[in-house]
């Protein structure tokens, strides 16, 4: 205990007013600067450094997301099953429609955030480049998304080997399960990242996200379904074409056991697949780098 | 001393409208004014100086990198206040201008410091924890001048800082441009459509109209006095009265509203017939004053008009 009777402290501090006081020290480059906005970017993404408001959804969505694989856990755990009762590429698709709300919610956050309050007039302003700054926010989405998609797959690697599964399988499995989350991860990323750059409107932008990606893989799903029943498979396999969605489905049917509806059959179609996946990543990328130079110079 | 900013031929074409037409000039240290109406090239010009919009043809240099080749460079030195609004409601001033430091290329610890210590600058005391999605128009402004100036730039462009704020907060906003300019020893370009605040903070003022240059002096010259003396008198229709009076000695008298604006280039001795003549009418004289410049003057003169 202090005594409050005892003078004040010698060393307590004073606040002097010094003027100003000239930045002499190191001024990083472009990279270091892409680097703290990609940080502040996945940030942002799930609302850390926000309002408490804007970490609800993100949070939510994220918690949902991670339920059945903690409840697959504990079944795991207390009936000691011999194999995984989802298996992993199964899981993305089974919570596609959480994860087209969460990219739909979050990748206005990223994009329409900046061009609705102004902000990007400040970006525009510094030492990085509007095709740099473009491509970093996608980047911050991207890493957001694979957060959503591959903690659920790295629960339930967990599980599995805590349950003593062959440990070779399940790492083919989950490293298969990965490399096709990457990709869905890549083309979500790029069409919402898109569509928000577009719009100052959040709202808007998680319409029409929304619309591109889940009611467009309704449509491909209902085609691809009328195609199966009716017995031509083909227009079903390129139907799959058109949508992320479809196109994991497929990658996922053709490279795992699982089943899928009208999978692509044959290398050509496989490799179309492969391709359209890539190359719509691609484009969306090309489109976001093209957005930005045009709106620098506007 | 080595200009901060030079334009040689500068042209920006935009099809519809020419924003640009070959505009050379040189600006210096020290606080300057850009004045012109909406559209005669004030904001095409920052953005071709931040190496934003690529010019038509014509060069530019800003602290003696060139706008074409080293953009990264100049915006790496160079602040800037843009005209409308551009702060995110749902961070803290704080926040976002530590993040702002960072994109500057400040490491996180400096961009901290800086951050703190430019809000402190500005006036942003206790505020500056609270989401900016609440700040009045002031304090909205007060954080984007301190985003300008977080990682110490040898020059800042001031887009409109004043717009739309109450007279105090303007006083309070100019206050501090000039301290940038004078104190921080950091070149200021500032734009405003009120010619009065400029008056007051800058040294030199630069006049666009239409995209070329119609004047770019110190400001003292602007306001030099125009050789005419300025002549108010009470009394019954006492200014003109006056004016007949002094127009029948030979002096070239125009009213100025209630003012009567005297040529002195006459060879009469002016202060006595004033005097004399007012007393003879039985009028009040309340104040006889040297006429000077306003920057308005520059652009009256240049249309050929006179308003009053």
């Amino acid at each position: 205990m202090t005594d409050p009777s005892l003078p004040v402290p010698t060393g307590r501090s004073v606040i002097h007013d010094l003027g100003y006081r000239p930045y002499t020290g190191p001024r990083h480059g472009e990279g270091a600067i892409a680097r703290a906005l990609l940080a502040t970017g996945v940030r942002h993404a799930f609302g850390l450094g926000r309002s408490g408001r804007s970490k609800v959804l993100p949070f939510i969505l994220l918690a949902i997301n991670l339920l059945p694989a903690l409840v697959v856990g504990g079944v795991m755990v207390l009936v000691g099953a011999t194999e995984l009762p989802i298996s992993y590429p199964r899981y993305a698709s089974s919570t596609q429609v959480l994860l087209g709300i969460f990219v739909a919610a979050q990748a206005p956050v990223l994009f329409s955030r900046d061009l609705r309050h102004g902000s990007i007039t400040l970006y525009l302003a510094r030492p990085l480049r509007a095709s740099t700054y473009a491509l970093t926010r996608w980047g911050a989405l991207l890493i957001a998304t694979l957060v959503f998609l591959l903690l659920p797959i790295l629960l339930l690697y967990v599980v599995a080997l805590l349950g003593e599964l062959d440990f070779l399988d399940q790492t083919r499995d989950a490293g298969i399960a990965a490399a096709l989350a990457l990709m869905l991860g890549l083309s979500l990323a790029g069409v919402a990242g898109l569509i928000a750059s577009f719009s100052t409107r959040r709202g808007f932008a998680v319409v029409a996200t929304i619309a591109v990606l889940l009611i467009g893989n309704g449509i491909v799903s209902a085609v691809q379904g009328i195609a199966s029943t009716q017995g031509s498979p083909r227009v079903g396999e390129v139907a799959g074409l058109f949508s992320p969605y479809s196109l994991y489905r497929g990658l996922m049917a053709a490279w795992t056991d699982e089943v899928a509806l009208c999978p692509p059959t044959g290398t050509a179609m496989e490799l179309a697949y492969l391709v359209v996946m890539l190359g719509l990543s691609a484009a969306c990328l090309a489109g976001l780098v093209w957005r930005y130079r045009k709106l620098a110079s506007a | 001393m080595e200009p901060v900013v030079r334009t040689e031929s500068l042209t920006k074409d935009y099809g519809v409208v020419l924003a640009l037409d070959a505009l050379t000039v040189e600006i210096g240290p020290g606080i300057t004014g850009l004045v012109g109406a909406n559209g005669a090239g004030k904001s095409t010009l920052l953005k071709i100086l931040l190496g934003l919009v690529t010019p038509t043809s014509g060069r530019a240099e800003v602290l003696g990198h060139d706008v074409a080749t080293e953009p990264l460079a100049i915006r790496a030195a160079v602040g800037y206040l843009p005209e409308h609004d551009c702060l995110p409601p749902d961070v803290s001033a704080s926040d976002f201008i530590v993040h702002l430091a960072m994109m500057s290329g400040l490491p996180r610890v400096a961009a901290r410091e800086r951050a703190a210590e430019v809000l402190r600058h500005v006036g942003l005391a206790e505020e500056r924890y609270r989401l900016m999605g609440g700040y009045s128009t002031g304090m909205k402004q007060k954080a984007k001048l301190a985003q300008a100036l977080v990682h110490d730039p040898r020059l800042v462009l001031l887009d409109e800082p004043t717009n739309g704020l109450d007279p105090a907060a303007r006083d309070e906003m100019l206050g501090l441009v000039q301290r940038i300019g004078e104190d921080f020893k950091i070149a200021v370009i500032v734009t405003s459509h009120l010619l009065g605040e400029l008056e007051r903070v800058s040294n030199h003022v630069v006049v666009l109209d239409g995209g070329q240059l119609l004047r770019a002096s110190a400001t003292d010259e602007f306001l030099n006095a125009t050789g005419a003396l300025l002549v108010e008198v009470l009394g019954e229709d006492g200014p003109n009265r006056m004016a007949h009076a002094l127009q029948s000695a030979g002096v070239s008298v125009t009213a100025r509203g209630a003012l009567l604006a005297l040529d002195t280039a006459g060879p009469v001795e002016l202060h006595d017939l004033i005097r004399d003549t007012a007393a003879d009418l039985g009028l009040g004289l309340v104040r006889v004053q040297a006429d000077h410049h306003r920057i308005e003057d520059v652009f009256a003169d240049a249309r050929g008009v006179r308003h009053d």
